[in-house]
C-alpha cells in the first residue's frame, strides 16, 4: 500500500500551484497584483510546513524515501522560490501580464525540485527532471518583448532537452545491464557483480547529462545566453534551484547507485570540478553584464560544489548541503539588488551601476556582501562554507591538497571580479539626472532578512552546519 | 553473441544500402539533359505565384492539438479505470476525479484565455 501521506510537501506544493492558476483565471486582469503576495505567504507557509516536519520520515515506495535530506532540500528550493518570488513583485508587474501563469509555473518548478531530489528511482527521478526544466523553458522565454528572452527559451528548450536525451540514454543503459531503476537496488547489484562497458558508458551519459543541469564546464555553453535573456528572477531561482535539485538528484545517484564504482566516476568528477573552477573564474573577468558575469561566477560556484562530491565522505556531503543554502541566499542578494537596479534603469551593464551606493545604500550593500559571501570573504556566510568544502576534499587524502589549493586560488581570482562591481557601485559618480532608486517595501525587507542571514550564519555557522550534516547523514543509512 | 551483433551489422547495411540505392538509381533514370525553360516552372499548368512564397501561416490549430492531446490522455487513463472500476475501489475514485479535475482546470485555462477563439 503507497503512503501517501509522507507525500503531504508535494501533494501541498501542487495544490497551491493550481490554486494559483484558477486564482488567476477568477480575478479580473488589472486585479491580479494579489497573486504575487498570495505566492509568497503561500511558499512561506509551505516553508514552515517543512521545517514543523523535519522529522518526518518513511518509505512511499521503494524507490521514492522521505528523509531528512531530501526535507532539507525542499526547505532549500522554498526558500528560493519564496525569494524569487518577492525579487518578481515589481518586475512581473511592469511586464503587465499573466502573471497568474508566471507565479503558477514558478511553484510547479519547485515542486519538480522536490520530486528531484527526493526520488530514489530512476523514472520518477526523470520526471521531476523534466517537470523542473519544462517549466523553465516558459519561464526563461516569459519577456515577451525582447528577443533575447526568447533566444534563451530556444537555447535553453534545444540544449536542455539534449541533455535529456543524454541522461536517459544512460538511464536506459544502467537498466539494462541492473535490471532495476531503484537506485538502492542498482547499488546492490552493482556489488554482486563486476563493472562492465555498457554500465561504464551509463553512468559517463548520467554525469553528462547532471553537469548540464549544474552547469560544469565544458556543458556549461548555454549559462551565459540564458542567464542574460532571462527575466533576472528567473535567472537567479535558475541558477540556484535547478543546480541544487541537480545537485541533490547527482548525489543520490552516485553515493547510493554507484558507491562502490567510486573509482570509474571519481576522476571524472575531479576533471569536471577542475575546469568549472578554472574556466569559470578566468572567463568571468572580463564580463562587462552583470548577469553574464553572475552566469560565470554561477558556473564556478558549481565547481566548488563538485570537490565535495569528490571527497566522496560525509564531510563532502554536508558541506555541499552547507554551501548549497548559504548559495540561495549570497546569489538571491546579489540577484535581488540587480533586479532592483533593472526595475529603475533598465540596464544590466556595470558600467551602469557607477554611484549606485549614493543612490540606493541598501541596494549596493546587498551586492557588496552578497558578492563577498560568493567569494568567501569572512565574516561572511561563504565562508565557512567555502571552508568545509576545501576541508573536506584534503581530509580524504592530501594527494588532492592541491585541488583544495587550486580551490583557494581560483576563489582569490573570482575576488577581482566581484570587486569590479563593488568598484563601480562604490566609487563611481552616478549620471547626474538620475535620481534615488524605488525600492518596494517587500524587496527592501527581503534584502534586509539576506543580509542578517548572510551575517549571521558567517559568525555562527553552527544551527545550520548540524542541520545540513545531520540531513547528509541520512544518505548513509541503509 | 557475434552473430547476433552480425544480423544488426546486416540490417545496418540493408538500411544504409536501401537510402543509398534509391538515390543511385534515381539519378542513372532521371532525363538527360536537364529540362529547360517552362519544364522547370513549379506549375507545368495553372498561376504562377504571385509574391514571395515565404509567407506566415495561422498557427493556431496547434492550441487545439493541444487541448485535443488533454482529453486523449484523460480517455487512456479513464478506460482501464472503468474496466476495473469494481475492483479498484474508493480510493481510485477519488485518485481519478482529481486527475479529472486537474485536465478541466486546464481546459478552463484554454478556454477563459481564449485558446479556443479562432482569430
Amino acid at each position: 500500500m503507497v503512503n501517501f501521506g509522507l507525500l503531504y510537501m508535494e501533494i501541498a506544493t501542487a495544490a497551491l500551484g493550481l490554486m494559483l492558476l484558477a486564482w488567476g483565471l477568477l480575478v479580473p486582469k488589472r486585479e491580479r497584483q494579489g497573486i504575487a503576495y498570495l505566492t509568497a505567504a503561500g511558499l512561506l507557509a509551505l516553508l514552515a510546513l517543512a521545517w514543523c516536519t523535519r522529522g518526518a520520515a518513511g518509505t512511499v515506495l521503494p524507490g521514492y524515501t522521505i528523509d531528512l535530506y531530501s526535507i532539507y532540500f525542499k526547505s532549500l528550493f522554498l526558500t528560493a522560490a519564496f525569494l524569487a518570488t518577492i525579487c518578481s513583485f515589481d518586475y512581473v508587474a511592469k511586464m503587465g501580464f499573466n502573471q497568474g501563469e508566471y507565479y503558477a509555473l514558478l511553484v510547479f518548478a519547485t515542486l519538480g525540485m522536490m520530486v528531484l531530489a527526493t526520488s530514489g528511482e530512476l523514472i520518477t527521478l526523470y520526471l521531476g527532471l523534466e517537470l523542473m526544466a519544462i517549466t523553465f523553458y516558459i519561464l526563461v522565454a516569459y519577456r515577451l518583448d525582447d528577443p533575447k528572452s526568447a533566444e534563451a527559451g530556444i537555447k535553453y528548450l534545444l540544449l536542455g532537452a539534449l541533455s535529456s536525451a543524454i541522461l536517459l540514454y544512460g538511464f536506459s543503459l544502467i537498466y539494462g545491464t541492473c535490471g532495476s531503476t531503484v537506485l538502492r537496488e542498482i547499488g546492490k547489484r552493482i556489488s554482486s557483480g563486476q563493472a562492465d562497458f555498457a554500465l561504464l558508458l551509463g553512468l559517463i551519459f548520467v554525469i553528462a547529462g547532471f553537469s548540464f543541469k549544474v552547469t560544469a564546464v565544458p556543458f556549461h555553453m548555454w549559462a551565459p545566453d540564458v542567464y542574460e535573456g532571462a527575466p533576472t528572477p528567473i535567472t537567479a531561482f535558475l541558477s540556484v534551484g535547478s543546480k541544487a535539485a541537480a545537485f541533490a538528484a547527482l548525489i543520490r545517484i552516485l553515493f547510493l547507485g554507484f558507491d562502490n564504482q567510486a573509482f570509474l566516476w571519481l576522476p571524472l568528477v575531479t576533471v569536471l570540478s577542475v575546469l568549472s573552477m578554472v574556466l569559470g573564474n578566468l572567463v568571468a573577468i572580463p564580463q562587462k553584464n552583470v548577469k553574464r558575469l553572475l552566469a560565470y561566477s554561477s558556473v564556478a560556484q558549481g565547481g566548488y560544489l563538485l570537490l565535495g562530491i569528490v571527497s566522496a565522505s560525509l564531510l563532502g556531503i554536508g558541506a555541499i548541503l552547507y554551501y548549497a543554502m548559504i548559495y540561495v541566499f549570497a546569489n538571491m542578494g546579489a540577484f535581488m539588488a540587480a533586479t532592483a537596479f533593472y526595475n529603475n534603469d533598465r540596464s544590466d551593464e556595470i558600467k551602469d551601476y557607477a554611484g549606485l551606493a549614493r543612490r540606493a545604500p541598501l541596494v549596493a550593500a546587498v551586492m557588496l556582501f552578497s558578492v563577498a559571501s560568493l567569494a568567501g570573504i569572512p565574516p561572511l556566510a561563504g565562508f565557512p562554507g567555502k571552508l568545509y568544502l576545501f576541508s573536506s576534499v584534503v581530509a580524504r587524502d592530501y594527494s588532492y591538497l592541491w585541488l583544495a589549493l587550486l580551490g583557494l586560488l581560483m576563489s582569490a581570482v573570482s575576488v577581482y571580479y566581484y570587486l569590479q562591481i563593488v568598484k563601480a557601485m562604490y566609487t563611481g559618480n552616478p549620471a547626474p539626472q538620475k535620481g534615488a532608486l524605488q525600492v518596494s517595501r517587500g524587496m527592501e525587507v527581503a534584502m534586509l532578512l539576506v543580509l542578517g542571514i548572510l551575517f549571521f550564519l558567517g559568525i555562527y555557522p553552527t544551527p545550520l552546519t548540524n542541520y545540513a550534516f545531520k540531513a547528509g547523514e541520512t544518505l548513509f543509512m541503509p | 553473441m557475434l552473430q547476433q551483433y552480425a544480423i544488426i551489422g546486416i540490417f545496418l547495411l540493408g538500411a544504409v544500402g536501401t537510402a543509398v540505392g534509391s538515390i543511385v538509381v534515381n539519378w542513372l533514370v532521371r532525363p538527360k539533359p536537364e529540362p529547360k525553360g517552362d519544364k522547370r516552372a513549379t506549375y507545368e499548368c495553372g498561376l504562377e505565384t504571385i509574391g514571395p512564397t515565404w509567407v506566415q501561416f495561422k498557427a493556431r490549430y496547434f492550441l487545439y492539438a493541444l487541448v485535443f492531446l488533454l482529453f486523449d490522455v484523460e480517455t487512456i487513463f479513464l478506460y482501464p479505470w472503468a474496466v476495473g472500476f469494481q475492483e479498484l475501489g474508493f480510493l481510485a475514485f477519488v485518485e481519478m476525479m482529481i486527475f479529472i479535475g486537474i485536465l478541466a482546470l486546464g481546459l478552463w485555462y484554454a478556454w477563459k484565455e481564449e485558446g479556443l477563439k479562432w482569430l
